[in-house]
């Protein structure tokens, strides 16, 4: 069965999802059991293939025997097989700590969201597993589509954010098919190690088809992962759906589109195109510097947390885009170990985010007083994932900061390198501003106080800590943002610098 | 705001089309597109699948996999529209209406009022808003409805030889129930073919599709390698009508799909997911 892991990756839950979205009519309890199981077959599957990547490089498997470029092939090599393993990772995790919250939130439909939920992981795992340019768009639309309807539950404007982001994200996706409608038009393929061949001639590399294909699949990649100035959707999404579907699709979504680009840009147009003849890095780099400096500024202007946050992604998001437009080997280094680090501490922060709105129902900073000595689990492990965010080592934050401020000036593009710097200190006083108020500020401050001061401190600061199911999975990913750094160099010298392909200095 | 969103669609639209002036000839014989892949499609299609049909071999042979996700994508959009619109409490309208047969009567019932038994011959419920008795739409729908669901029996299984296949032949199949909801109403349908059967049956269809992809990966070969049907079969390996029974087989379970979310979307679209008063 080894030989068929790459399919069974992907085969599995779609299997299951099929059973539990029928199942959901017949026998609604064997639902949850099913999807435990199925999401973790795909985790051990995942490692199963890193390992036997790492042993003895790339698997290539055929689907319906068909090998490239007649057919579509699945190519599992040194770059997906680490982001498969955090993608199967964040979805387990994420089931296990949202269970009460999904029988909060979805008390009538649970099969439905449970189907969605892996079919979501399904779009995502192929999205990274596959070597076809058009495959990617139909799994694209899977992740999409589930995402889309997974959001659209939540409180206040949450259907309305999510139709906004269908409207969006419909046309990302458009962009990116256009794009490789393009391409096939000018080379009459949709492998993409066949595309790469493709680009390495001549007639090809010179030709304005091509780059205008370059241009609108990567439009679409950009719109897809939320890059200023594109991101205008990702905010109200993220922060109004419930947080058993945000702690799911905002670690994910943005990352894996992020390594569609990489993906794209490196083994599709390839490094020399990219980086070579279009010499289109210098200016997305600032446009990446942009988006870090907005995202930043914008974090920094909100009062509750889950907006917060999803202005922070917008700034990793920049980030990745520019460190992977430097064109260095430091620069696309730090941009992939981020795909991974940063999937852990959005995960994280939004899973704490999460723990905080089951027990205190708001997320507005105002609410967060005293919230350290009620729910003390919660806020440390928020704690690590912020200082990660923050990029404090031995958190995992620090050491992809640290090779994409160095790709950065290696690059010499210095404002790169100080926006990072910049977002760093942005970030620190951010999340300082949270520590004071849930540290040091009493719940109910200001009013009150006539009930006699020492009652009712002693009242409000009993711990009510977040169920037992959400603490222990936030208690792991906070403690794997710390393994995650201390095993950096393993992490980059066994997996990423085997990525990223010879050639690029 | 409306302007920047003009001004961005019109530059959009420009580039498009601009860049689109490289392309090659219409009907190019040597363009890239005509002349790499394509003639092994056109040219194998007989000895690798026994399919004459080149579209339905490349759709569910050669490239069956990612057929297989646009299938699910059509399985997504009704779990996505039940998942967001379906409301299960029901919330009954302030008053109903009713239809006394014999004499063509409307009946007004102001809430509270005593209705009629469930399933009284002489009166029958009719929506709020609007619902002629028309005994020409109802009979027509009625005649037309067999022989649009008997077409739709051959599109699916001519899909080997002629334009077709499940895709088309699923519309044709749902569009007949949709046809019978509009013709009476929303209650009857949903008598006949419930919401449960959609769903199960949706789920169902594209679990036939990768159930039989599945099965090729139990058989030892790679998923979806209908070859390694042939035992099975009853055929020699290497027989081509494996790959098209295969394919057959796959058109089946798209049919399935297509047709019950067409229905399932129809159902929960036209009562706002109430499933009560429909159009």
């Amino acid at each position: 069965m080894i030989r068929h892991l790459p399919a069974l990756l992907v085969i599995v839950p779609l299997l299951t999802a099929l059973t539990v979205s029928a199942l959901s009519w017949v026998a609604p309890r064997l639902c949850l059991p099913l999807t435990f199981g199925c999401i973790g077959a795909s985790l051990a599957s995942s490692i199963g293939i890193l390992v036997e990547v790492i042993k003895s490089g790339p698997v290539v498997y055929t689907m319906g025997g068909w090998s490239a470029p007649v057919g579509i092939v699945y190519v599992i090599d040194y770059l997906s097989a680490p982001v498969l393993v955090v993608v199967t990772a964040v979805a387990l995790i994420n089931l296990i700590a949202s269970s009460k919250q999904i029988d909060r939130d979805f008390s009538d439909k649970k099969g439905t969201f449970y189907t969605l939920y892996i079919l979501f992981v399904t779009g995502m795992v192929g999205i990274v597993a596959t070597g076809d340019a058009f495959n990617l768009y139909v799994l694209l639309e899977i992740a999409a589509l589930t995402g889309y309807s997974l959001i659209g539950i939540g409180h206040e404007r949450a259907p309305l954010s999510s139709l906004n982001y269908l409207f969006i994200g419909t046309i990302g996706a458009s962009f990116y098919l256009l794009g490789v409608g393009y391409l096939y038009i000018a080379t009459g393929s949709l492998n993409m190690a066949d595309l790469a061949r493709f680009m390495a001639m001549p007639e090809h590399g010179t030709s304005t088809m091509v780059m205008f294909a370059f241009i609108i699949c990567m439009t679409g990649l950009f719109i897809k992962m939320g890059l200023f100035p594109l991101h205008g959707w990702l905010p109200n999404a993220y922060s109004y759906a419930s947080p058993a579907s945000s702690a799911l699709v905002a670690p994910l979504t943005t990352k894996v589109m992020i390594y569609a680009m990489i993906r794209v840009g490196l083994y599709v147009f390839t490094p020399a195109y990219v980086f070579g003849r279009l010499q289109v890095g210098g200016a997305m780099v600032w446009i990446a510097v942009a988006a870090i400096v907005f995202g930043s500024l914008l974090a920094l202007a909100q009062k509750s947390l889950f907006k917060m946050l999803t202005y922070i992604v917008i700034a990793e998001v920049g980030y990745m885009v520019g460190g992977f437009f430097l064109g260095n080997r430091m620069g696309i280094t730090g941009s992939a170990l981020h795909i991974i680090n940063d999937a852990a501490m959005t995960l994280c922060l939004f899973l704490a985010a999460g723990a905080i709105t089951y027990r205190t129902k708001s997320d507005d900073f105002k609410d967060l007083k005293g919230l350290f000595h009620q729910m003390p689990f919660t806020m440390t492990a928020f704690t690590v994932g912020a200082l990660a965010v923050i990029g404090v080592p031995p958190t995992c934050g620090f050491f992809s900061k640290w090779y994409l401020i160095i790709g950065g000036i290696q690059a010499g593009h210095y404002g790169y390198a100080a926006a990072l710097i910049f977002s760093s200190l942005v970030n620190a006083v951010l999340f300082f501003r949270i520590f004071e108020t849930a540290y040091f500020d009493q719940p109910g401050d200001g009013k009150g106080h006539h009930h006699g001061h020492h009652k009712h401190h002693k009242h409000k600061n009993k711990m009510v800590e977040a169920p037992v199911s959400m603490i222990v999975p936030l208690m792991i990913t906070a403690l794997g943002l710390i393994a995650l750094g201390i095993y950096t160099g393993d992490i980059v010298t066994h997996v990423i610098q085997a990525a990223i392909p010879g050639g690029i200095a | 705001m409306k302007i920047t969103g003009l001004l961005t669609v019109i530059i959009c639209g420009a580039l498009l089309t601009y860049y689109a002036m490289d392309f090659p000839d219409f009907g190019d014989g040597r363009s890239p597109a005509n002349t790499y892949l394509s003639p092994h499609f056109l040219e194998n299609t007989m000895h690798d699948a026994h399919v004459p049909n080149s579209v339905t071999t490349i759709l569910a042979d050669y490239r069956g996999y990612d057929t297989m996700y646009e299938t699910t994508v059509v399985l997504t959009a009704g779990l996505a529209c039940f998942f967001l619109l379906r409301r299960k409490e029901s919330t009954s309208p302030p008053a109903r209406f009713f239809r006394h047969v014999p004499t063509g009567l409307t009946l007004r019932i102001e809430e509270g009022g005593k209705l009629p038994a469930e399933n009284s011959k002489v009166f029958t419920r009719i929506d709020s808003l609007w619902a002629p008795d028309s005994l020409i739409i109802r009979n027509t729908c009625r005649l037309i409805i067999a022989f649009v669901q008997l077409f739709a029996l051959y599109v699916v299984a001519h899909g080997h030889y002629s334009p077709g296949g499940g895709f088309q032949g699923g519309v044709l199949l749902g569009s007949s129930i949709i046809l019978f909801s509009i013709s009476n109403d929303l209650r009857r349908t949903l008598k006949r073919f419930r919401e449960k059967t959609a769903a199960v049956l949706g789920a169902i269809g594209v679990l036939i599709y990768s159930g039989t992809g599945f099965v090729c990966l139990l058989m030892g070969a790679h998923f979806l390698n209908y070859e390694a049907l042939s035992p099975l079969l009853g055929l020699k390996t290497g027989d081509p009508m494996a790959r098209s029974h295969g394919i057959f087989s796959v058109e089946i379970g798209v049919a399935f799909a297509v047709m019950s979310v067409m229905i399932w979307i129809y159902y929960n679209l036209s009562s706002a997911g109430k499933h009560d008063e429909g159009l």
